[in-house]
């Protein structure tokens, strides 16, 4: 739609996307192959751009020697059950806020809309003698529930934008069929929205996938350990560090993640920005 | 369940459940709180209630010699005060702050603009761009640890090949190194979610408005400066605040990273916050400390909030 026509512009545009193209996929290409290099390749001063004799030594390192295998069941349940939690909570209360005309609305919106911007390490301040108090520090339901944070508020928003288009003829048709209310958003409202509810699932999942400091701090052991902290603490000590075992780890704690978003990125991405564009 | 009080008398017109006490209004206000419970149990459990402790704790003094917390006053905000170790964590959040923002926008501002030429493969490279932002915290912070590492490092091994260092730059183990690569980490992963949102501002953009402008014969230059950039502009406020936001709040990939370090070089506030709660114990210095932050991100939190509540 902005087609340039002339010639410096022509230029400056190709070497800026050059540059930026450079930027922002040189990164994952490096992380691709150092994976692969072996460590005599690895460690050299002018590395190689391909590698030449390509090897899956770190990867059958990275799953026989540390946890990674443990920290990712880990992760998956802890982010498995927080997303779905998340989910459930921000349905309902999107739904309310979307669809129902009560006292307190404006000002419950407000309030949930400025928890974004509370610093979750704050927060953590308090959260963490708070699971000490009900005996759940270094649980994985201590930190599905602290997990909440992170995706609580604009998931609701997600959802309450989602269900003010659905058109309220709906939901009055089957009132006037004397359906009860709970019966409307269950039968009726939430099987047209799995597309939302796929989208919020997959927002808080990535969140608590990604999350490093709550991970590390409302974990103590080992076993319990999740992705994130289990590949700082396997891979980055500061006497050895083994670059090509971090690589080949980080590709496979990636790979969920980037296989879920691959599935369902258009609808994501509107749901990410909706609201804050219009 | 789904039996309507309404069906026992045939004659009367039907009257859904909603309005069936105390009419239609009344039954809104109480279904939707209803609905509301779940959300707001969880929502006061895991953020308001913790914020608002975190608030009262930091006029307290509550430390590893202090089980349990003593209110205190002002002193934490007077120790901050005569503190140059905590006071400069404030300027180095302020130049991370302004670095990460400024070059995220415009990095995503210039790849917006070539994503939105049509050209093809556009659709692939435009869903491969948010791949930094999807990969988790420290993945991104192994990827540029191990780009800006000291001995085997790319970035080393090209500008030393490149001629434009001399000597390979240990950068995580000096100051400026280290401000550098936690920067260069944070508008790699921010970029790509920037520049989404550029693109969908972009998307409303009226085409006519642009062939008339060539029409009249308008150069590149102005067709940018005064159709395309006046568009973006409610979009660049947005995309502004929430970086700042965002930036404010960052900690897993500096932290990952750098630790803080050298010595306290990246010691941002989340930092600052994490090592005074969680190393020393000083719960009621981290509060303070916390509220202060806190401070530093209403006004931009205020600004978003206005946008987003323009017409809910």
């Amino acid at each position: 739609m902005f087609e340039l026509s002339q010639r410096g512009p022509r230029i400056l545009f190709g070497l800026t996307t050059v540059l930026v193209g450079l930027f922002l996929f040189a990164p994952i290409y490096w992380l691709l192959i150092s994976a692969f290099k072996g460590n005599s390749e690895l460690y050299r001063i002018i590395p190689t751009l391909w590698p030449g004799e390509p090897t899956l030594t770190h990867f059958s390192t990275a799953f026989t020697r540390g946890n990674l295998l443990v920290n990712l069941k880990n992760s998956l349940i802890v982010s498995g059950g927080s997303a779905a939690l998340n989910m459930a909570l921000a349905a309902y209360a999107g739904y309310a806020l979307a669809k129902f005309r009560f006292a307190g609305r404006r000002m419950l919106m407000i309030v949930l809309l400025s928890a974004q911007a509370t610093p979750f390490g704050l927060l953590l301040i308090t959260i963490y003698p708070s699971l000490v108090a009900f005996d759940l520090l270094d649980t994985h339901l201590g930190l599905i529930l602290a997990s909440i944070v992170f995706a609580l508020p604009v998931s609701t928003y997600m959802m309450f934008s989602y269900f003010s288009q659905v058109p309220g003829e709906l939901i009055d048709a089957a009132r006037a069929d004397g359906a009860s209310e709970l019966r409307i958003f269950h039968t009726i409202v939430l099987p047209i929205s799995i597309p939302a509810l796929v989208t919020v699932f997959l927002y808080a999942f990535m969140w608590s996938w990604n999350d490093l400091l709550y991970s590390m701090t409302l974990i103590v052991s080992e076993e319990k350990r999740t992705i994130g902290p289990g590949l700082l603490l396997n891979y980055l000590n500061e006497t050895n560090a083994d670059w090509g075992g971090a690589m080949a780890a980080s590709l496979v704690a990636s790979l969920p993640i980037l296989i879920a978003f691959a599935i369902v990125q258009r609808s994501f991405i509107q749901g990410v920005t909706a609201g804050a564009v219009k | 369940m789904s039996v309507a009080p309404a069906r026992a008398l045939p004659s009367s017109p039907p009257v859904s459940r909603l309005a069936a006490r105390g009419g239609l209004k009344a039954g809104e206000r109480r279904v939707g709180w209803i609905f509301m419970v779940p959300a707001l149990v969880a929502f006061t459990a895991v953020i308001l209630w913790p914020f608002i402790s975190a608030l009262g704790l930091a006029f307290t003094r509550y430390d590893l010699r202090t089980p349990e917390p003593i209110f205190i006053g002002l002193a934490n905000f007077r120790a901050i005060l005569a503190s140059p170790q905590i006071l400069g964590s404030f300027v180095t959040t302020f130049v991370f702050v302004t670095l990460a923002t400024v070059f995220t926008v415009a990095v995503a501002l210039a790849w917006a603009l070539i994503l939105n030429q049509s050209f093809r493969g556009r659709a692939l490279l435009r869903t491969a761009t948010l791949i930094p932002w999807v990969l988790p915290a420290t993945v991104a912070a192994f990827v540029w640890a191990w780009i800006f590492n000291s001995r085997f490092g790319v970035l080393n091994a090209a500008l030393l090949s490149m001629g434009i260092i001399d000597l390979p730059q240990a950068w995580l183990s000096t100051s400026a190194g280290a401000m550098t690569a936690v920067v260069i980490t944070k508008v790699w992963i921010s970029v790509p979610v920037t520049t989404t949102f550029f693109l969908a501002g972009l998307q409303s953009m009226d085409r006519e408005q642009i062939d008339a402008a060539r029409v009249d014969g308008a150069s590149d230059w102005h067709v940018l400066r005064d159709h395309i950039m006046p568009h973006l502009r409610p979009v660049l406020l947005v995309v502004l605040v929430l970086a700042v936001i965002g930036n404010l709040q960052q900690f897993d990939k500096i932290f990952a990273l750098t630790g803080g370090g050298p010595v306290r070089a990246t010691t941002v506030l989340s930092i600052e916050v994490y090592r005074l709660a969680f190393d020393s114990w000083d719960i009621g210095m981290a509060a303070a400390v916390g509220l202060l932050w806190v401070a530093t991100i209403v006004p931009p939190a205020f600004l978003y909030l206005r946008h987003l509540l323009k017409d809910a």
